[in-house]
């Protein structure tokens, strides 16, 4: 891990270029294969325990900023200045997508969302706030892996980085602590309402691989209804 | 040409008079409109005239006592709700009305109470909005809604009062929705506003037709099956889960089960011929919060039709086949337990096992008897 000091997370970029390399991870034995369903559903289940865990950490961590990052009636205006990847999409869009362009967009949300949440793990101060986020960054990647493994199933290539649309991020003129703490706060937010997403996301998928439900119509049958 | 110009002249001053005259004694003079705070004391004046004028009041019709007369001014303490009405003044004389008032006693508005939910979630979601204690006078409400600096439309809901809706246009946002409102009525304002995340105020309807039904042959079963709430627009890719609690009547303690899919469960512990009562309850898969409980469906589980020779209460249910200890002498036809009792419909083939000596003669007598 790089262990330079520094909160720009211009500097990231190096590091996320490294992401992009780790080749996709086949979930599947592609011999005897079940089709991409597991998958799905191992995807799926994935969200909800990330979910789960960042709920905890997203509390400590905002605890750790102090107020007013830690109120729940905190509502600053989002003036866009960060380059996170947004999860909002309008609903005729997102209902219409396809299932490459779904997976694609999940991917590369979450392939940016951890190279900012490695950086944010190098800032944090306390030992045991280190701790939490890398164990968080670590399923995280678990989570890419078994996106890629749903890909790769499927057979979608593995989105490749355009030169020039690696995750960078300026800073301002003054970088105050106040606007850093501002960012951390957007990227945990985003990070939490992408995994709304991503479990709307592979509900959709997992439906459309489903099988029609003949068990439960069977077993309806035989009590004579 | 002369003649006619000084009559017509004449005509006009006339209808002025007439005019004038109706405006001063007509009984459908229009009343001034007042608002007064209950509780408070209020002075009426009649209209224009003098503090000294002789005049007598009336509300509604009835006279009022003199002794609440200051001068020409009528005074009124201590406003109750009962004091709203019409109240004219005369000139004691002529019995001219001189004015009227009609006056409404009530009260400013409280804080109003607001809230918001999505049971329709990706499509909207409505805010109702009511007053905790009543103005007792009419009351006008303004309702905003801001997306981050977006303003967005809530439309009236054309049949609930006090409700209005608003449609998503963008899905997953970070960004908080602030609904604001403003209650005024002619004694005062007020206004609360409250801000929320799109997926905390998911809330889905109850799930519909819950119905529960006796399994045949299953003394300790029962089937429930309920359908998705119909305001829940797309099931396929917002799944709901769902919560199914049941109790017999006469217990208070409820037994639940959480479904992550399907419309249907069936019970396997039922107290037999015990009535139960059963409710279920919805929620997306991921967020938001359950809704409320479902309208409650009642149902006993199957029982046998009784025998002379009692068997035990709560056997151990098999779905072995007893046939054998149950053969019966040759010239009777094979009993099935599981035809006594039910009409002669065709059942699972599970049999419930009780003692052999008493099932025998058991199956011997009611066979004789189930001649269908």
């Amino acid at each position: 891990m790089d262990l330079r000091a520094g909160d720009s997370w211009g500097m990231l970029a190096c590091l996320c270029t490294v992401l992009w390399q780790v080749p996709a991870v086949p979930a599947l034995n592609r011999t005897g294969d079940p089709g991409p369903g597991p998958s799905i559903q191992k995807t799926y289940d994935l969200t909800r325990y990330l979910e789960h865990q960042l709920r905890s950490l997203a509390g400590t961590y905002l605890n750790y900023l102090g107020p007013p990052f830690n109120e729940p009636d905190f509502n600053p205006p989002r003036l866009g200045v960060e380059t996170l990847p947004k999860a909002t999409v309008n609903l005729e869009v997102w209902r219409s997508l396809n299932d490459k362009l779904r997976l694609t967009q999940n991917y590369e949300a979450y392939s940016h969302l951890l190279c900012y949440l490695r950086g944010l793990n190098r800032q944090a101060a306390t030992a045991e706030l280190r701790r939490s986020l890398a164990h968080f960054c670590t399923s995280l990647q678990g989570l890419l892996g078994s996106i890629a493994g749903v890909m790769a199933a499927l057979g979608y290539p593995l989105p490749q980085p355009l030169p020039g649309t690696e995750p960078t991020w300026a800073p301002g003129p003054a970088h105050s602590d106040f606007l850093q703490k501002m960012d951390d706060f957007w990227l945990l937010k985003e990070l939490q309402t992408w995994l709304w997403r991503s479990a709307k996301d592979f509900n959709r998928l997992k439906k459309k691989m489903q099988p029609p439900a003949t068990a439960v119509t069977l077993h309806l049958e035989a009590r004579g209804f | 040409m002369a003649a006619p110009v000084p009559w017509a002249c004449c005509a006009v001053l006339a209808a002025a008079a007439a005019v004038v005259y109706a405006q001063r004694h007509s009984p459908q003079e229009t009343p001034h409109v007042q608002y007064e705070r209950l509780g408070s004391d209020v002075t009426l004046p009649c209209g224009t005239a003098s503090w000294d004028a002789a005049v007598t009041w009336r509300v509604n019709g009835t006279d009022l006592a003199p002794d609440l007369l200051n001068g020409s001014q009528l005074v009124l303490r201590s406003l109750d709700l009962g004091h709203s009405g019409l109240y004219a003044c005369f000139h004691r004389d002529s019995w001219h009305l001189h004015h009227q008032i009609l006056l409404h006693v009530g009260l400013p508005p409280r804080e109003p109470v607001l809230s918001c939910r999505s049971n329709t979630y990706p499509k909207g979601f409505y805010c109702s909005w009511h007053l905790p204690t009543p103005t007792y006078i009419p009351n006008t409400f303004n309702v905003t809604v801001l997306h981050g600096s977006k303003v967005m439309v809530c439309e009236k809901d054309p049949a609930v009062k006090n409700r209005c809706h608003i449609r998503y246009m963008h899905l997953f946002s970070t960004v908080k929705y602030k609904v604001s409102i403003s209650v005024s009525n002619a004694l005062g304002h007020n206004a609360t506003a409250i801000t929320f995340d799109e997926f905390t105020i998911v809330k889905p309807d109850p799930p519909e037709n819950v119905v529960a039904r006796p399994v045949p042959s299953n003394p300790r079963r029962l089937e429930v099956t309920w359908q998705t709430p119909s305001t829940w627009p797309d099931p396929e890719s917002f799944p709901l889960k769902f919560f199914l609690r049941y109790r017999p009547l006469i217990l208070d303690q409820w037994q639940h089960v959480e479904l992550s899919d399907g419309t249907a469960h069936t019970i396997t512990d039922a107290y037999a011929g015990k009535e139960y009562i059963i409710q279920v309850a919805a929620k997306d898969n991921e967020i938001g919060t359950w809704s409320d409980w479902s309208v409650a469906a009642h149902a006993t589980p199957w029982t046998e039709e009784p025998r002379h020779l009692t068997t035990e209460a709560q056997p151990p249910e098999t779905t072995t086949s007893t046939t054998s200890s149950l053969a019966p002498p040759p010239t009777t036809k094979i009993c099935d337990p599981g035809e006594l009792g039910s009409g002669g419909a065709p059942s699972a083939p599970s049999f419930v096992s009780v003692p052999v000596t008493l099932a025998l003669a058991a199956a011997a007598a009611t066979a004789s008897h189930l001649l269908i």
